[in-house]
């Protein structure tokens, strides 16, 4: 069974569940074999939640959920050292952190403090507390959300930091017939209960590894760091995308690949991609802003002028 | 675009390379035109290059080379007289002068200065040609081409020779040609050539063509193959036997002139060969009696001169001989046997085998060869030459007084029929009213037939019946002749002007060429047989004009005035360029010292009487070729289609394929945006056609060049769908 089978699979799987959002699951999956987080930005009740279970349940994999409020500490993300009066010594409990697939709700809720723990620990992928490391067990995903109308008793996460994020998606809701499916779907009975697992860790290990063999042409490199440093010298855009936003569409085109069954990367992958990689990756001009453009427009216009590489470096 | 710029070492040694080509280019051209400032273009060339490696911006470097070429200019047409405002005011009215001329579409009559300044602006445009080919194109190999084939050219049908040249050229050229294409193939790669690296590639280059290019030149010279085909042109090209019909006589020296006039065909036959560094008039004798109709020698025959071969000559007046500062041999070999010599302007001493003696009859300057009181011939003899010079500023001084002065009779000379209409005299007198001296007056009359819309022609002459006078007739009813019509009716005039004249007969310089010891031999044939005129200028003796339209006289006119630059075309540039305004504006010849301008003109003339049908040839061609580019859509996918079927299958081909079908999907009207990916296009390609073809070719296309899947694949199967969209998309 080649890896595009094997994929496709967890995305019927998932499909059984989440009706009509076919490109989120793989948007998931392609940040889930890439090695990245995803950052879903929505409003309640279009089936975040859903999407991560199913997705955690179609891989066997371990599922945990941190619900952020205002209150909420570190410790209770990462862990805590407790003194065991039996063994005389202090243990460390891990907290929901230490988990595969990581579902933190309503990021934006809680103090920067506990916000900046949880970051911290995806970027590492490993837990500091008390001066004791410990690593989080692969494969790791954290899938966070934020609620973007509300305002009031909120943190917005500092854009300097989105850039953990590798994606950031909109959900969006479901077209009409397609609400009514899940409708009927959930008439009798919860979908996700009867879900299988399709796919096992040791698998999705093996993917992550040949999602590295996937071959991205020095024209493909090229053009990916034209779309990049345009966003640098756009007059909307006060700070442009990093080096590192370069690398993270580079890895998630060939996470992409891997799932459309080809081992090479194409201009299209990459078009495809940029803007859920670049978008929260800038930061526009107020003028711009007062203007009401968006990155993701910023972003399209440079897709639409930056050219494709069609012929071999160097020949005409 | 993204690449990095030449190398400099690179770019000074392509420059120096494409220096040398340049300057091959210029060398025949100073050669055959008597330009004498070869080193003024050099020059230029030399500083447009180095802006070029300067990389100069152009408001630096455009007005530096204006300033240097005003310099040039002023250099060349004043030489030694210092800038100063009123020369630099002369020239720029001459060079304005010349905006009025081109506007009344007179290109003859532009001036030196101006046509110095348009050769300046070739090769102005020239050199930034050259840049771009090796900057940007990194391609010579047209120039190169283009510089052998000149050059072969001109080797064939002209005097110069480019045995040199063919050698200088094809070694710097090779090296330009293989250096560019190490620097097109470090570009394909994408990257810049270390020093190591280019010296890798590039010595391999200089040893081999070095090595061939010396092992071919000490390689011994094989003499040509075929028969030198340019005689057999010439005579295709001038039209032998497409003459008139009537009064056809063949070319040559023929003694009896007292009917003249009718057409004539080419006669080939060489009748001597003369080695000899510069080029003579070949002088045989002189007539002195016009009949209306011809020539006759009528005077009282006065005693042969014997002449030992070796002696000093004393002819013609030894007082009157002009000075000659250099001295000149000639070797002539006769071909044909003569009992005559010819003889060139200035022989001092004629050098033959001791058993004959050389008799002169001094009324007719004829030098007949005589072995024991009877005609004989020679098979060679030498010349030693005297090269005359004469002072302009003496000559210009001469007076129609001074002849009172002079001891010789000259009625012999001034003879003209009773029957000669009255408008020959008063044509002539028109002619030399305006101007003082004896010398001006005569040169007023040779230019006239030039500027007055005379025609040389062989064929188209006509003969003079009855009454007819036969310089009344050309000078004013025909207006065609050859050399016979001009040098009589130079005479006729110059005698109704009282200037005392004589008509010449000989031959012309011939065709010059190097032959194998390195010296110039001129061949002279029956074509070459020609007569020009010979005017007694008082102070000076007989001096020789030439009025035919299309020959140069020769004579050392030395450019002695007073550097007077009160008329900016003051006559010594108009004496130094003349023979090429003559060239240009000639529309026919017969014989002529290069074959090459013989046949370039002749071309000029058939093209200026089919003019119309030139222009709707070309009005022709141009709206066929249209049409066939409007329509390449049609044509190019079957030209495609049956290219590639014979190629073999592979990625390469491939690519070359699919390039050549987005081409084809352009031109049907599928614009690729260059923000659109290969399978965007693909999809609105198919949505057009049906099917998925162009995205199956598309993924194959895109498996090779960004997977790098190039070395297995269905080629053929491709090649298949392929040819199909490719068909489909013709239009």
């Amino acid at each position: 069974m080649t890896s595009a089978e094997v994929i496709d699979k967890v995305l019927a799987n998932i499909d059984k569940v989440m009706i009509g959002k076919r490109d989120i699951a793989e948007l998931s999956v392609t940040a889930l074999l890439a090695g990245g987080h995803v950052l879903l930005e929505d409003v309640p009740g279009v089936g975040k939640t859903m999407m991560v279970k199913a997705l955690a349940k179609s891989i066997g994999a371990s599922f945990k959920r941190i619900q952020f409020t205002p209150d909420l500490l570190p410790s209770d993300v990462l862990g805590v050292s407790i003194y065991n009066p039996k063994e005389m010594e202090f243990e460390f409990r891990p907290g929901p952190i230490v988990g595969n697939i990581v579902l933190a709700d309503e990021i934006n809720r809680t103090s920067p403090k506990t916000q900046a723990a949880l970051l911290e620990s995806m970027e590492e992928s490993s837990v500091t507390v008390d001066g004791e490391t410990i690593r989080i067990p692969q494969p790791f995903f954290v899938m966070a959300t934020q609620n973007p109308i509300e305002y009031e008793g909120t943190y917005p996460l500092p854009e300097a930091q989105l850039d953990r994020f590798l994606f950031k998606l909109k959900m969006g809701y479901p077209k009409r017939g397609e609400e009514i499916e899940v409708l009927s779907r959930a008439e009798k009975s919860v979908p996700i209960d009867h879900l299988e697992t399709v796919l096992t860790i040791q698998e999705l290990t093996e993917l992550q590894q040949a999602v590295k063999e996937v071959n991205v042409d020095h024209t493909i490199k090229t053009y990916i760091v034209d779309c990049a440093s345009e966003t640098r010298n756009n007059p909307h855009v006060y700070l442009g995308v990093s080096p590192r936003g370069s690398l993270a569409l580079m890895k998630s085109c060939q996470a992409y690949a891997l799932i459309k069954g080809r081992t090479y990367v194409t201009p299209d992958d990459v078009k495809y991609l940029a803007p859920f990689v670049f978008d929260h990756r800038m930061i526009l001009r107020s003028e711009a802003k007062y203007e009401g453009i968006t990155a993701n427009e910023i972003v399209e216009r440079i897709l639409m002028r930056v050219s494709v590489p069609i012929d071999r470096v160097g020949s005409k | 675009m993204k690449e990095g710029r030449t190398d400099m070492r690179f770019l000074i040694l392509m420059y120096a390379l494409a220096f040398v080509l340049l300057w091959e280019w210029l060398l025949p051209v100073i050669e055959l035109t008597d330009t004498e400032y070869i080193a003024v273009f050099l020059y230029f060339i030399a500083i447009s290059f180095l802006f070029g490696l300067l990389k100069m911006r152009w408001w630096l470097s455009v007005p530096l080379k204006l300033i240097y070429l005003f310099w040039s200019l002023h250099y060349v047409f004043f030489e030694s007289v210092m800038l100063s405002r009123e020369t630099v005011s002369l020239l720029t009215q001459d060079l304005l002068s010349n905006i009025g001329i081109i506007a009344a579409w007179n290109w003859e009559g532009i001036t030196n200065p101006f046509r110095t300044v348009l050769f300046f602006v070739l090769l102005w445009m020239t050199i930034y040609l050259i840049r771009h080919w090796i900057e940007v194109r990194k391609s010579i190999l047209l120039f190169y081409a283009m510089t052998v084939i000149f050059i072969a050219v001109l080797d064939t049908f002209s005097s110069y020779s480019a045995e040199g040249a063919i050698f200088r050229i094809m070694v710097s050229g090779l090296l330009l040609i293989g250096l560019l294409t190490i620097s097109r193939i470090s570009d394909r790669h994408g990257r810049k050539m270390g020093t190591g690296m280019f010296a890798t590639f590039s010595l391999p280059l200089l040893f081999a063509v070095i090595c061939s290019s010396a092992f071919a030149s000490f390689m011994p010279d094989r003499g040509p193959v075929w028969a030198d085909p340019v005689p057999f042109l010439k005579s295709v090209v001038q039209g032998e036997g497409i003459g008139s019909g009537n009064f056809v006589s063949k070319s040559g020296y023929d003694t009896d002139d007292s009917k003249l006039g009718g057409a004539f065909s080419q006669d080939n036959t060489v009748v001597f060969s003369a080695t000899v560094p510069k080029k003579q008039y070949w002088k045989i004798e002189t007539k002195n009696t016009y009949t209306s109709k011809g020539w006759e020698q009528l005077s009282s025959e006065t005693l042969p001169v014997n002449i030992v071969p070796g002696s000093l000559l004393a002819f013609d007046g030894a007082d009157s001989l002009p000075e000659g500062t250099g001295s000149l041999h000639a070797e002539i070999n006769m071909k044909e046997q003569l009992p005559y010599l010819v003889y060139p302007y200035g022989t001092s001493k004629i050098h033959t085998r001791t058993d004959v003696v050389l008799q002169n009859r001094e009324e007719t300057g004829q030098f007949w060869v005589m072995k024991d009181g009877e005609e004989t011939e020679l098979d060679s003899f030498g010349i030693d030459i005297v090269e005359q010079k004469y002072s302009l500023t003496a000559l210009r001084e001469t007076s129609m007084d001074d002849y009172a002065l002079e001891s010789v009779d000259f009625t012999e000379f001034l003879q003209l029929p009773e029957q000669l209409p009255d408008r020959v005299r008063e044509l002539a007198l028109d002619i030399t009213g305006k101007e003082e001296s004896v010398y001006e007056k005569a040169k007023s009359i040779e230019r006239y037939f030039a500027r007055n819309g005379f025609m040389y022609d062989q064929q188209n002459v006509a003969v003079p019946k009855g009454n007819e006078d036969y310089v009344d007739q050309f000078l004013f009813d025909t207006k065609r002749g050859y050399c016979d019509n001009f040098s009589t009716s130079m005479v006729v005039m110059l005698r109704a002007s009282d200037i005392p004249a004589r008509w010449v007969k000989g031959f012309a310089p011939g065709e010059g060429k190097t032959n194998s010891r390195g010296k110039m031999e001129y061949t002279v044939t029956n074509n070459e047989a020609h007569s020009w005129v010979e005017a007694y200028i008082p102070g000076f003796g007989w001096m020789p004009f030439e009025p035919t339209i299309g020959f140069s006289n020769t004579t050392g006119i030395e450019y002695d005035l007073e550097t007077d630059m009160s008329d900016p075309e003051a006559p010594e540039m108009e004496e130094r360029e003349k023979p090429e305004v003559d060239r240009a504006e000639t529309p026919a010849k017969k014989e002529e010292d290069s074959g090459f301008i013989a046949f370039f003109s002749k071309t000029d003339k058939f093209l200026r009487e089919n003019a119309w049908i030139g222009i709707i040839g070309i009005a022709v061609l141009l709206v066929i070729a249209w049409n066939v580019y409007k329509h390449r859509g049609k044509w190019i996918p079957k030209l495609l289609i049956n290219t590639y079927r014979k190629k073999k299958t592979d990625w390469d081909m491939y690519t070359k394929q699919y390039k050549s079908l987005l081409k084809q999907l352009d031109r049907f009207g599928f614009k690729r945006t260059d923000s659109m990916t290969l399978s965007e296009y693909a999809k609105t390609v198919d949505r057009h056609f049906g099917g998925r073809r162009m995205r199956m070719l598309t993924e194959a296309y895109e498996r090779g060049l960004y997977g790098g899947y190039t070395n297995h694949g269905d080629w053929a199967g491709l090649q298949e769908i392929w040819e199909d969209l490719i068909n489909r998309a013709s239009c």
